[in-house]
């Protein structure tokens, strides 16, 4: 197994023969995708799509589990912010009036449309996160010419991220060997005890950053940017004919839509036949 | 302000005192978003409100403190992180990428507030404190009103009448979070952080 950003995936996959730039370039032009598409279906197709990558770069689906909660939460936030919040408008049609407040199917059809814009977003960052590992974000960045320092600093904060975890394990197993339990115990007492993580904590990165430091010091490292560096790392990862072709994919895919969307008016909500579906069946209903 | 308060303060370079911008600041940078990687991403997942706005972000600890004691090391920390710890609960992208003015305010204010007022980071006076307190009201109040109401609204995710809801979230969660962290880790650890090599007293070095 390798470890990515987000988990842990099969040794053998087809993304690791994708070079690190294109899933940066994927992750930044296809998270745009959405925001140019009304029309629910379309959204919809773009979430299998983002699925079946996930499935053929042999990433276990399981990892989308801890993303149901957050799912279901914006979901909930998004319809009651568009429905029970959503104010009256006596120009909308009315599909129902649970306890007294008016339920507007205008107002269900933005909160579908707002939310089936969001899924596809974090599909593509969950993508992005479960198939890149940490040395691809260090490629990408060497690749695109970022300077030392800067990819440096984030390949070093990837890695004390990991670390920090560490840690916070140890501290809480040496908490609890001390008797400190915090099970049972109400949200708000379990809120003012985290504290007794966080103090460590930055205690032992204070102390860790020293260590570092000296440590750097004595192998002689310069992050200034006139230091001719060898870029070993770039070597592990050549920018291949199908990298190149995934690009061209990439951008194609989205100057298409673009012209769909404002030259020929497409992915619009009067193009959706879905929402025309929904929308006839809940005034239907509440007519009758 | 009196000459004496101002020789006495931790954010005066003494004379012969030589400060300069070295490898341990690049590695507390990293090390600060490797925190709030981890920390954000608890608050962020734990008591989340949507998009990136929490009902108590743990991450703010990391992004108030870290410009106080580290100056504009600590402010860039806390202008990244939560870009990984919002990727990781879910946070689109751009919607990260939209926050940065927000987060910027909220790392930069608290840090400025204590250095022009003359503040110890170690809160030895009342006035430490109120000075802290209100820096993290007025930052998180900007960031309140701008989140919600320029990106949210801009990405066309909100509607009007619900603004109200994520603005008090994200004001209440970042201030409730950013009392119950910041005093206790500034009063426990400035008094060793300062003593550092890593230690900013301006805003570099």
């Amino acid at each position: 197994m390798k470890k990515t950003l987000l988990g842990y995936m099969p040794d053998e996959s087809f993304i690791y023969h994708v070079h690190p730039s294109v899933k940066v370039l994927f992750l930044l032009v296809v998270s745009l995708f959405p925001m140019f598409i009304s029309a629910v279906e379309w959204n919809a197709a773009l979430i299998l799509f983002l699925i079946f990558l996930l499935v053929v770069s042999r990433v276990s689906l399981r990892i989308i589990k801890i993303y149901i909660p957050v799912a279901i939460s914006m979901g909930t936030i998004i319809l009651l912010s568009y429905t029970v919040l959503g104010g009256r408008h006596p120009e909308f049609s009315i599909v129902g009036s649970p306890l007294g407040v008016p339920i507007y199917w205008e107002r269900i059809r933005d909160a579908l449309v707002v939310y089936f814009r969001i899924l596809p977003m974090i599909l593509t960052m969950v993508f992005f996160l479960s198939t890149t590992r940490e040395r691809e974000i260090v490629a990408a960045f060497r690749a695109a010419r970022i300077p030392f320092v800067v990819t440096y600093m984030i390949a070093m904060s990837m890695r004390a991220a990991g670390m920090v975890l560490e840690d916070f394990r140890i501290v809480r197993q040496a908490e609890q060997a001390r008797g400190f339990d915090t099970k049972g115990k109400s949200l708000p007492y379990k809120i003012r005890k985290y504290v007794a993580y966080m103090i460590p904590l930055f205690a032992l990165s204070l102390r860790r950053a020293e260590e570092f430091t000296n440590a750097l010091v004595a192998r002689g490292y310069s992050f200034r940017s006139n230091v001719k560096r060898p870029d070993y790392i770039l070597s592990r990862y050549r920018f291949r004919w199908w990298d190149a072709l995934a690009c061209l994919v990439i951008m194609a895919g989205f100057a298409a839509l673009l012209a769909a969307r404002y030259g020929y008016g497409k992915f619009t909500l009067e193009d959706s036949i879905f929402l025309d579906w929904l929308g006839g069946r809940l005034l239907s209903g509440a007519a009758a | 302000m009196s000459e004496t308060n101002k020789e006495d303060s931790v954010w005066t370079v003494l004379e012969g005192e030589r400060r300069s911008v070295g490898v341990i600041h690049i590695v507390i940078t990293a090390l600060l978003i490797g925190i709030g990687f981890v920390v954000g991403a608890f608050g962020s997942i734990s008591f989340p409100l949507g998009f990136g706005v929490n009902f108590f972000w743990t991450g703010i600890a990391v992004q108030q403190i870290g410009p106080i004691w580290f100056g504009g090391w600590g402010i860039i920390a806390g202008v990244i992180f939560p870009f990984f710890s919002n990727a990781i609960a879910g946070t689109p992208f751009y919607v990260s990428l939209a926050y940065i003015p927000a987060n910027f305010v909220q790392a930069f204010l608290p840090a400025f507030a204590m250095k022009k007022l003359n503040c110890d980071p170690r809160l030895k006076k009342g006035r430490d404190y109120l000075v802290l307190f209100v820096a993290m009201v007025v930052s998180s109040a900007f960031g309140a009103i701008y989140s919600p109401l320029v990106v949210l609204k801009g990405f066309g995710l909100l509607t009007v009448e619900s603004l109200p809801l994520f603005m008090w979230g994200w004001f209440g969660g970042n201030v409730v979070a950013g009392v119950v962290f910041n005093f206790v880790l500034l009063k426990a650890l400035s008094g060793v952080v300062i003593k550092t090599p890593a230690f900013v007293k301006k805003w570099w070095s």
